[in-house]
């Protein structure tokens, strides 16, 4: 592991700390605004979206919105930067899209899944990427669905158990390799340890492996581009980085895996502007920022002559514990390098500010 | 006895007394010299020199030097006077001894002060060098966390700085969206061409104020967001991926430290199927098939399902004899009974299934209300209908859609009006 030492690591500032009045599921940037969205659950068991403005020293509340069921996850992934709407995950299994200038009623709603929705993702909007904007679930009932919001009620794509009654909730899910209009991958992790990505060009499933722990969170670095890294954190403070260049017939990807820290990592977060940079947060409350570097030679041939990939190296750039309580979302800006978001079970939302990371 | 040197010599000036005593082959350390105000000892057994001075000296600073055989001792006066002699001439026993015994007191006390003033002076050095690490650690700490707080107030700086830029940008967007509205009434292609070039004049003045990052981002894609729409290729066509999952038995996440435990676990309730009650003499009889539960309960299975139930009910006393806690065993024969009319034995068998189906939980769902049913049928059978009812109705409640309970719960319902309306 490289180290940069001393002064010229990059710091973590803690920026601003909001206390909240219900607990926080996700939080979001706006794109091209300075402005963040809260996600979560009231005691009362309904529903809060909170839009706060970023003022000074302090976050104000621009709009409050309440919805009858809780909400668990939501992105800005499939929508266009003029419209902005936001898709959202609840806890009954229904996904909605919202005008979060007029969101009494929403501009989509499907009720996707029979259980809770877990993790959501969207690719093709915000001018990243070209194909159809799409929007992904994953959800408790063990299935994975993608859906167009041109598409009323029926998903485009739809993963499910093969054998009838046996499933695993799906705890995570993420869009991929969409560097042109036909080609897309979805990555979704399960909770007996299992990452399967599925192709959606050709409709079938393209790798699957499983980590021994249940799958917290699954990104790829960059979504709009070929296939190249893929990090899956799980239970129990481990996480995995994924080559996604080569893979191998029998072998699969190349990996390189790290343990933390003991307890669960929640999420796993790319900095938008450089995409071996990452941040992963952590059951303890704890943020560790990561850089990964590519070895000399990504690929190699095995005894049979056939390509596999190698795996790089990992080195902590900086790590710092805010929170008792798990960290359970994070986002990182896309208009200003190193600035982020954070919400916690201890029911705060902290705006943070990571420095230094021109000199990485 | 000890042996008396006697052969010293000494000399004075008003000030001190210079003292020489020979030491006959004995070799003297510091600890044999003992000296106080006014007496003064040197024992190096067996030799032995004492004198009581002829005036207090100042012990403290006196001094003795050992060597060549004999021990030089600088005597440092008290009051500046000759002495007459060194030692006191007409000194009786008792006074001797009394000054000798003053002197080793004083001696002691003297030590004791020492000790105790070492101990405060240790403890002072210590005291401040525990202040002195302190500071520079306070010191260090503040360096510190002054960077922090500047790094902090620059960052917040930018922010502000970026967070206004991002705020005139969006302004700069509303206006431009205001103008594309009005233009909405003419043809398509018209439009496209007319708001490129409205569009591109304001353009030029605001990319100026915007970050870098949003330069003419904005009202290229306003229209070319129009073009995507419609270059944007048709919704996917649904398509389903059969997925097959890693085989878990426990509903709950897997974690690696558990394994073993789990691992253990199932490994426990295979050993319990297995147990067979082994003081049975005629086990040797059987076939080794035949010893097993599992397959003797497949048996049972078969002969009901042709009509044997008496065959099956056999089958099922044997597996029962071979391992009397696997409930389906019970389960089983109760519907055997059930269809043989031994209604009493049904409710027997129904009740010990659901005795060995606790806990209750999702995975024998289904077993236990089957036994539920079973044993209903059989108190209705029996004219019992209140507990038969009752039977009933613990079924649905583990399984409320099940169409034919609810059915059979109702007639069975007004069976009970029927009977209490006419009794």
């Amino acid at each position: 592991m490289s180290a940069v030492l001393g002064p010229e690591r990059p710091q973590v500032v803690s920026h601003i700390q909001q206390a909240l009045s219900y607990t926080v599921f996700d939080c979001k940037w706006v794109p091209r605004s300075a402005r963040l969205l809260c996600l979560g659950s009231a005691a009362r068991g309904t529903g809060v979206l909170q839009l706060y403005e970023l003022h000074g020293a302090r976050l104000e509340l621009l709009r409050e919105i309440k919805k009858p069921k809780p909400i668990k996850c939501g992105t800005f992934g499939a929508t266009s930067l003029q419209q902005r709407y936001l898709a959202t995950g609840d806890f009954d299994g229904n996904l909605n899209i919202w005008n979060l200038e007029a969101p009494e009623i929403p501009v989509y709603s499907v009720k996707g899944h029979k259980e809770i929705i877990n993790s959501i993702d969207g690719v093709g909007g915000l001018g990243i990427g070209e194909g159809a904007p799409e929007i992904v679930t994953g959800s408790r009932d063990g299935t994975v669905k993608v859906w167009d919001p041109r598409q009323n009620d029926t998903p485009v794509a739809n993963m499910e158990s093969a054998q009838g009654d046996s499933k695993r909730d799906c705890w995570t899910v993420a869009f991929g390799n969409a560097y042109n209009q036909e080609e897309r991958v979805v990555c979704a992790g399960y909770d007996n340890g299992d990452i399967k990505l599925f192709d959606l060009k050709t409709m079938s499933v393209r790798w699957e492996t499983n980590i021994k722990n249940g799958v917290c969170s699954v990104e790829f670095d960059r979504k709009d581009i070929n296939m190249n890294k893929l990090v899956a954190t799980s239970l129990e403070g481990k996480f995995h980085v994924f080559d996604m260049k080569t893979q191998h017939p029998t072998k699969g990807f190349a990996s390189v895996s790290e343990k933390a820290q003991k307890s669960t990592i929640w999420q796993v977060r790319h900095l938008p502007q450089n995409r071996d940079i990452f941040m992963t947060s952590g059951g303890s409350g704890s943020l560790h920022l990561w850089k990964y570097e590519y070895p000399a030679q990504r690929s190699k041939k095995d005894s049979e002559g056939i390509e596999m990939g190698v795996a790089g190296s990992l080195s902590l750039l900086q790590n710092v514990t805010l929170s008792t309580q798990p960290i359970s979302s994070l986002d990182w800006s896309p208009d200003k390098k190193g600035l982020c978001v954070c919400g916690a079970f201890d029911q705060t939302v902290r705006v943070l500010i990571v420095t230094k990371l021109n000199k990485i | 006895m000890p042996v008396w040197l006697r052969e010293h010599s000494w000399r004075q000036t008003l000030s001190a007394v210079y003292l020489s005593l020979p030491l006959r082959g004995a070799r003297a350390t510091p600890a044999n010299i003992f000296c106080s105000e006014q007496y003064l000892k040197v024992s190096i057994p067996p030799f032995l020199f004492e004198a009581v001075l002829y005036a207090p000296i100042d012990d403290t600073n006196s001094t003795a030097k050992i060597g060549n055989g004999n021990i030089f001792f600088t005597l440092y006066k008290k009051e500046p006077a000759m002495w007459d002699s060194l030692t006191l001439a007409n000194a009786d026993k008792e006074k001797l001894q009394n000054l000798r015994e003053n002197a080793v007191l004083k001696a002691q006390e003297k030590a004791k002060e020492e000790t105790e003033a070492k101990k405060i002076a240790k403890q002072e050095h210590k005291k401040y060098a525990l202040e002195a690490t302190m500071k520079v650690e306070e010191a260090e700490r503040k360096r510190i966390e002054d960077l922090k707080e500047n790094e902090r107030q620059k960052v917040a700086k930018e922010l502000e700085l970026w967070k206004n830029q991002q705020k005139d940008g969006d302004k700069y967007k509303s206006i431009q969206k205001k103008e594309e509205l009005h233009q909405e009434i003419e043809p398509l292609k018209e439009r496209k061409n007319e708001k490129m070039n409205k569009t591109q004049i304001p353009n030029e003045g605001t990319s100026k104020t915007r970050l870098k990052s949003t330069r003419g981002h904005g009202s290229s894609s306003i229209f070319s967001q129009n073009l995507k729409e419609e270059q944007l290729p048709a919704p996917r066509a649904a398509a389903t991926i059969k997925v097959n999952f890693t085989p878990r038995v426990f509903p709950t996440a897997l974690r690696e430290s558990r394994v073993a435990e789990e691992e253990e676990w199932l490994h426990k309730q295979a050993e319990a199927r297995r147990i067979i009650n082994s003081d049975l003499s005629e086990l040797e009889d059987l076939k080794e098939e035949e010893k097993n539960p599992d397959w003797l309960k497949d048996k049972g299975n078969k002969m009901f399902a042709m009509g044997d139930y008496l065959g099956a009910v056999n089958a099922y006393n044997l597996a029962v004899r071979l391992n009397n806690k696997l409930p389906l065993l019970y389960l089983n024969r109760a519907a055997c009974h059930l269809k043989l009319r031994n209604l009493h034995k049904a409710i027997e068998d129904s009740s010990k299934a659901l005795e060995l189906l606790t806990p209750p939980v999702p995975d024998n769902e289904k077993a236990r209300v089957k036994a539920h049913v079973r044993r209903g049928t059989a108190f209705c059978q029996l004219e019992l209908y209140t507990e038969g009812l009752q039977d009933y109705e613990a079924a649905l409640k583990i399984d409320p859609r099940n169409e034919n309970i609810e059915k059979d719960a109702e007639k069975i319902r007004h069976l009970i009006q029927g009977t209490m309306q006419s009794s």
